[in-house]
């Protein structure tokens, strides 16, 4: 287990001028080609700083909403903002350079396998830098800094020149992590990051999430499924059904009927980390 | 209604299993077909019982004792058939990749994807041979024209192993760097070809070896290498050398095949071994 | 930029391997290309020259020449009929062959890696070779096609049938071998039941190439369209050929549609 105060040395050096934006949606209604409504008059203010979790059951349009706000899908109607820009009205290399700002992690960890960790940590540089160096993969000094520090603040610098495909699932996620956190960025997503994960790890990788929204005061927003995690490790709660956000209080004041009624249905052991 | 007739349906109510009978209808049709081509193609069944000693007759004569002064010529012809079917493997796959890239679903528009993938279809459909026979006429009966109608040809099976690699690969990475603010190019590097590297340098290899086969062939229509050889001594029947000519072609070709068949399958188990190689 | 030194662990040197790789393809490509050590002369003037007399020919492949549809009807159909039959012939005895060259069926080694590698052998020798060969020792005709295409069936179909056997599970042998049976009578029994989707499938897909190749072996003279192919491109009659080349595109791409129709219900 790698020893916290090191890291949060390191956390407080590669923090720059710390920005960390509020997310704001407006009447944000998704709709896909298909037809399927994934999400109707959304609005949610979420102000710089806060982690928050969106609970749901799968098909609530968690995954949807938390991608409207880097952009990864479009939205029918409405606004998203996240800080000063509004993620809705971008496209092309406006909308790169935000998401440049944004960090994002996920359930499959979405590594490039049979890379090194090394070139998978650069891809989060890869809004900062020209594109001869990100498709030859020879980062310039200030990029290959920036890698090492977040692979070191994640406890994984000794893996640096190893496959990412031979480590385990915490250590993928820790190195997805990193690969956020050398975007410098102002937001984080997470898009149910421990869900393939072991209770153990889980409690790692969420650590790990509340740890970076307290160090560098980044606004943290993470889809779960889980009503212990959400309880534990964030300090607002978001329930989505059916597209519509039906819940909305601190993290501490939710209970377990609160997370039936977001659910529709009792809660099960499933819902629960350590049963 | 009695208990026991609760329990045990009666078996002669019990519908029959349907057989498809398109199916059957099918496969009887190949049958007929079949017994119809026997009895119109009308081979002389008379000369099938001569056939064994024919062929034992003919093959004494070639390798009882080949003519191996003719050696070095046909090593040399082979490596004039072995450097078509590289160059046409080298052409081929350029061609094949970057055609089969936008005929990948989730990269070109939809009637993009269409045209190529039947592009591709017509092209697996018409033998090499024939379109170097095309070709010829502004190539020559070089073997430049055996190299480009391997190329031509390939695209139709490499362009479709292509697409049908490139969507083999999960798209997590991808969207990863998409998120991550990457452009279109670096999604392709990191998201795509880090993942369908091994797999498509594995054929690409695997379409080098094809093509020997297919050099061979093409040399019998006068493009040059080994098949070029071939033709020359076995019209006038002198089997002595084509013994030779026999014996060289399976050699290279099994040899190719068994380092090629190595090279492959240490290019996959590289990529597998080493994601298996957990760490604890 | 930053006052802590990390401990960055030594960097592998993974450029010997890449640069080695490319390196040879390198030599390779450059050696296949020089004529003077007999490789491939990328001649791309003479396509220059060349292209004003072989484009009005290659055009005449747009305007087909329909007039010689009824001449190819009967080597058409030879052509079909060769493939039926040596798809059929091949397709009897690939099934003793394929029992023998798969271990579950056959578990004396020396038999099995006998029948492997002559059927490697016989793979290792194009079809057209066979064909210019066996032209050459029985005459021309049918005979000498159909015999070819026997020898390409057999060098796929064997290889792939005796693999899956290989790989699949074996378990029901042991039920047969248990109560007493001798390895013939369990093969005809459990084996070949278990092999038949699998065979079918493989029979189907090499009648698809069959056509494909007995479209040309007429070239070498061993019957089907490839005498008239031969013959129209002789006179760079490149308008009949392109009819030629339609029909052999609609009957191979109808035996294709048949065999997958047939293959995706033999499960």
């Amino acid at each position: 287990m790698p020893d916290r105060t090191q890291r949060t040395e390191a956390g407080a050096h590669t923090t720059p001028a710390s920005v960390s934006w509020p997310i704001d949606l407006s009447h944000v209604t998704v709709r896909y080609p298909n037809g399927v409504t994934a999400l109707t008059d959304v609005s949610l203010h979420i102000a710089s700083g806060e982690m928050v979790a969106v609970v749901g059951l799968s098909g609530s349009g968690k995954s949807t909403l938390i991608r409207t706000i880097n952009g990864l899908v479009p939205v029918t109607s409405g606004a998203v903002r996240v800080g000063p820009h509004t993620v809705s009205a971008l496209s092309g290399r406006p909308l790169r350079a935000l998401r440049g700002h944004i960090g994002m992690i996920f359930q499959g960890f979405n590594l490039a396998d049979r890379a090194s960790v090394y070139h998978n940590v650069l891809v989060g540089r890869f809004a900062h830098s020209p594109t001869w160096r990100t498709v030859l993969g020879i980062a310039g000094a200030n990029d290959r800094d920036i890698a090492m520090r977040s692979l070191e603040s994640v406890g994984m610098l000794d893996k640096v020149w190893g496959r990412a495909g031979a480590l385990s699932g915490g250590q993928k996620q820790r190195v997805a992590i990193a690969r956020a956190l050398s975007q410098e960025p102002a937001v984080m997503l997470a898009d149910e990051p421990v869900a393939s994960l072991d209770p153990p790890t889980a409690h790692t990788v969420m650590s790990d999430l509340l740890h970076i929204n307290r160090e560098r005061n980044l606004t943290v927003l993470v889809n779960l499924h889980l009503v212990d995690l959400a309880r534990q490790y964030t300090t607002r709660v978001i329930g989505l059904r059916g597209g519509k956000v039906v819940y909305d209080g601190l993290a501490a004041h939710a209970t377990d009927a609160d997370f039936e009624a977001i659910y529709g249905r009792p809660i099960q052991s499933r819902d629960r980390l350590d049963r | 209604m009695n208990a026991a007739a609760l329990h045990e349906p009666d078996v002669g109510q019990v519908p029959a299993k349907p057989r498809g009978i398109v199916v059957r209808l099918a496969w009887t049709g190949v049958g007929v077909l079949l017994l119809a081509a026997f009895w119109d193609l009308g081979i002389e069944w008379g000369r099938l019982v001569d056939l064994p000693a024919d062929l034992l007759h003919y093959g004494r004569l070639m390798f009882a004792d080949p003519d191996w002064a003719k050696l070095p010529e046909a090593l040399f012809q082979t490596w004039r058939s072995v450097a078509m079917a590289w160059v046409g493997a080298v052409l081929g796959v350029v061609l094949s990749t970057a055609l089969g890239i936008p005929a990948a679903s989730g990269v070109g528009p939809w009637w993009l994807r269409l045209t190529l993938r039947g592009l591709f279809a017509v092209i697996r459909a018409v033998p090499e041979v024939i379109i170097a026979i095309i070709i010829l006429t502004v190539t020559g009966l070089t073997p430049f024209t055996g190299a480009l109608a391997l190329a031509i040809g390939g695209i139709g099976t490499h362009g479709k192993w292509t697409y049908e690699t490139i969507e083999s690969v999960p798209h997590g990475a991808a969207e990863a760097v998409r998120a991550s603010g990457g452009n279109v190019l670096e999604v392709a590097r990191w998201g795509l070809w880090t993942a369908a590297a091994p797999e498509l340098m594995s054929l690409a290899l695997y379409r080098f070896e094809i093509n020997v086969r297919t050099s061979a062939i093409l040399g019998l229509i006068g493009v040059g290498g080994i098949g070029d050889m071939l033709t020359g001594y076995t019209q006038y029947r002198e089997w002595d050398t084509v013994g030779v000519l026999i014996i060289v072609v399976i050699v290279i070709t099994m040899s190719i095949d068994a380092v090629s068949g190595r090279i492959r399958r240490r290019i996959m188990e590289g990529a597998t071994v080493r994601d298996l190689d957990r760490s604890p | 930029m930053a006052a802590t030194e990390l401990a960055v662990p030594p960097r592998p040197r993974v450029w010997p391997r890449i640069a080695v790789v490319t390196g040879a393809l390198v030599v390779i490509t450059v050696l296949t290309t020089l004529p003077t050590l007999g490789g491939v002369e990328v001649d791309l003037d003479a396509i220059a020259r060349n292209w004003g007399n072989g484009a009005e020919r290659i055009g005449k492949l747009f305007r087909p020449d329909l007039s010689i549809l009824p001449r190819t009807w009967e080597p058409l159909i030879e052509t079909i009929e060769m493939a039926l039959v040596g798809t059929a012939i091949a397709a009897v005895l690939a099934v003793p062959l394929s029992l023998w060259a798969a271990r579950p069926s056959n578990p004396r080694a020396a038999t099995r890696r006998g029948v492997r590698l002559v059927l490697n052998v016989v793979r290792a020798v194009p079809d057209l070779v066979y064909a210019t060969i066996l032209v050459a020792m029985i005459g021309v005709g049918t005979l000498p096609g159909i015999i070819t295409l026997i020898l390409f069936d057999l060098g796929i179909v064997v290889k792939l049938v005796s693999e899956a056997v290989d790989s699949a599970d074996a378990s029901y042998m042991e039920a047969g071998r248990a109560a007493g049976g001798t390895q013939t009578q369990i093969n005809r029994l459990t084996t070949l039941p278990q092999m038949w989707p699998m065979f079918a499938s493989q029979v189907l897909y090499s009648l698809e190439l069959n056509v494909r190749v007995s479209a040309i072996l007429g070239i070498v003279g061993a019957g089907g369209l490839g005498r008239l192919i031969d013959e129209v491109r002789g006179f760079y009659r490149y308008d009949s050929l392109a009819t030629i080349i339609a029909e052999i595109l609609v009957v191979v791409i109808l035996i294709e549609l048949l065999s997958n129709f047939l293959r995706k219900r033999l499960r």
